[in-house]
């Protein structure tokens, strides 16, 4: 198991070109960024892809990753996860259409954590998280975890699409502020 | 920190949700490369949010993924075979393939992983805070154990130990850490002694909490993770050889920080606090002649 300070080194050495590094790097993180991508993008092929163009440009640009302002798996994680973001939201509104099982499957939060497995990082989020109401929650949890868009959030909130671009604003909002960011 | 409005702060925080349309994700690109507080308060945002990704599950993507990535950059399969890293060494578990492990401890040590290395950023403030205040005289030499004061020429510019083993002379180099919180008062002083990497702990400003130890440690780039020096004890000194063991350019360039932890140290030889005070070394008394000179 690579411990986070490990991580921070392996992308310094990738930094400066160091291939087995690289390599040593995708090894240990490449399952939870594919997790993460599939998800969102419920196409292999795409999510392949994706995590293809993710690490080329983790080695590209491993030296512009600043530990101050991100720990190396959210770093990743967010390149992945944006370039995962930036492909449905180009192919428009496909994945519901596509698999109408998706929605129920996606409806459900992934896999709970036991709260002693949890960072203090994580239950802090989640405290704020909690109190939004219910269906805020609900929302800003499938909004992030499958990365559905304001129209596709509508559909199964059957609530009009600028209903719910008020409802994420406010939660943000009440998450910013819970979190004292 | 400028002042952003609520529409900004609210682009910057869906941006990291995922919520914007193309378009809105377009502006708040380029927002971000415009602007550099926009992009950090992004990145705040993609890191509070990430939290969120220790409860998706791994899922291992096929073989073939590799080694596209791999032709894509021009990684040849042979170089990278070859190629022996620097740093850090290869250990068998870093190499496992991750199918068996559960990623999300990767996840979860994140948060104790980053106030480490935010040391590293921290340090470097330190140590030019400590420098000017050595400077203008402020730094209080009899905090300082008798044989290891400074002497009035102090020196600080070079930190380098001589690599060939230096004969016992009537005085070595003396290199000197204050550990403190950022900004705040000295809590220990570490003196090392070059020729002998005997190092000495004095307490000068801290007690530990009943039924907690201070530890000390070691924190190198050149190490996989920080390497516990021992528990500071309750006297005011602790003397130690246990440097011995490592290079004088780990020992030169290392961050030493204290943590608390339970009463007896740390029971898995990791550190379980973010560190306390922090410091790195800074030569105080030059060797004696004839061993060469730094000063300029």
């Amino acid at each position: 198991m690579l411990t986070p300070a490990e991580l921070v080194w392996l992308i310094a050495a990738v930094a400066k070109g160091d291939e087995a590094a690289f390599e040593r790097l995708y090894a240990a993180t490449r399952a939870k960024l594919f997790g993460v991508v599939l998800r969102i993008l419920r196409r292999q092929d795409l999510a392949e892809e994706v995590i293809q163009e993710t690490y080329v440009k983790i080695w590209n640009s491993a030296g512009q990753f600043n530990p101050g302002l991100s720990s190396p798996i959210t770093w990743m994680a967010s390149i992945a996860r944006n370039r995962a973001i930036d492909i449905v939201r180009k192919r428009g509104e496909l994945s519901i259409e596509e698999e109408p099982a998706a929605m129920e499957v996606a409806a459900d939060s992934p896999d709970p954590l036991a709260r002693r497995e949890m960072t203090e990082e994580l239950k802090r989020l989640l405290e704020c998280v909690g109190r939004l109401e219910p269906d805020r929650q609900k929302l800003v949890l499938l909004a992030y975890y499958n990365g559905w868009s304001r129209e596709q959030l509508a559909a199964k909130f059957e609530t009009p699409v600028n209903t719910v671009k008020t409802w994420l604003r406010r939660s943000v909002m009440d998450i910013r502020e819970c979190l004292g960011l | 920190m400028m002042a952003y409005s609520e529409d900004q702060i609210a682009l910057a925080a869906e941006y990291a949700l995922g919520t914007l349309d193309a378009e809105e994700r377009l502006q708040a690109e380029t927002m971000m490369s415009a602007d550099k507080e926009f992009a950090a308060m992004v990145e705040a945002w993609q890191h509070k949010l990430g939290v969120l990704n220790q409860m998706v599950g791994s899922v291992e993507p096929r073989p073939e993924v590799w080694n596209k990535i791999k032709s894509a950059i021009g990684l040849s399969e042979a170089q990278a075979a070859l190629m022996l890293p620097e740093a850090p060494p290869v250990t068998s578990e870093a190499v496992e393939p991750l199918a068996v492990v559960d990623t999300s401890n990767v996840i979860r040590l994140s948060a104790q992983a980053r106030r480490w290395r935010n040391v590293a950023t921290l340090t470097t403030a330190i140590a030019a805070a400590l420098i000017a205040m050595i400077a203008v005289g402020v730094y209080q030499p009899d905090l300082l154990p008798e044989a290891v004061r400074p002497k009035p020429r102090t020196q600080v510019a070079e930190v380098k130990t001589p690599s060939a083993p230096t004969p016992p002379t009537p005085r070595s180099a003396q290199y000197v850490a204050v550990l403190q919180k950022e900004g705040g008062a000295p809590a220990f002083i570490l003196t090392v002694d070059a020729a002998t990497r005997n190092f000495t702990v004095r307490k000068v400003g801290a007690s530990a909490e009943p039924g907690k130890s201070f530890e000390l440690w070691l924190i190198s780039d050149k190490l996989q993770r920080p390497r516990s020096l021992g528990v500071i004890g309750n006297s005011d000194f602790t003397a130690r050889a246990v440097l011995a063991s490592y290079d004088n350019d780990v020992i030169n360039n290392a961050t030493y920080a204290v943590t608390v932890e339970q009463a007896g140290g740390s029971p898995d030889g990791m550190p379980h606090s973010a560190p306390i005070f922090t410091g790195k070394l800074i030569e105080t008394v030059p060797p004696a002649a004839p061993a060469p000179s730094s000063a300029r």
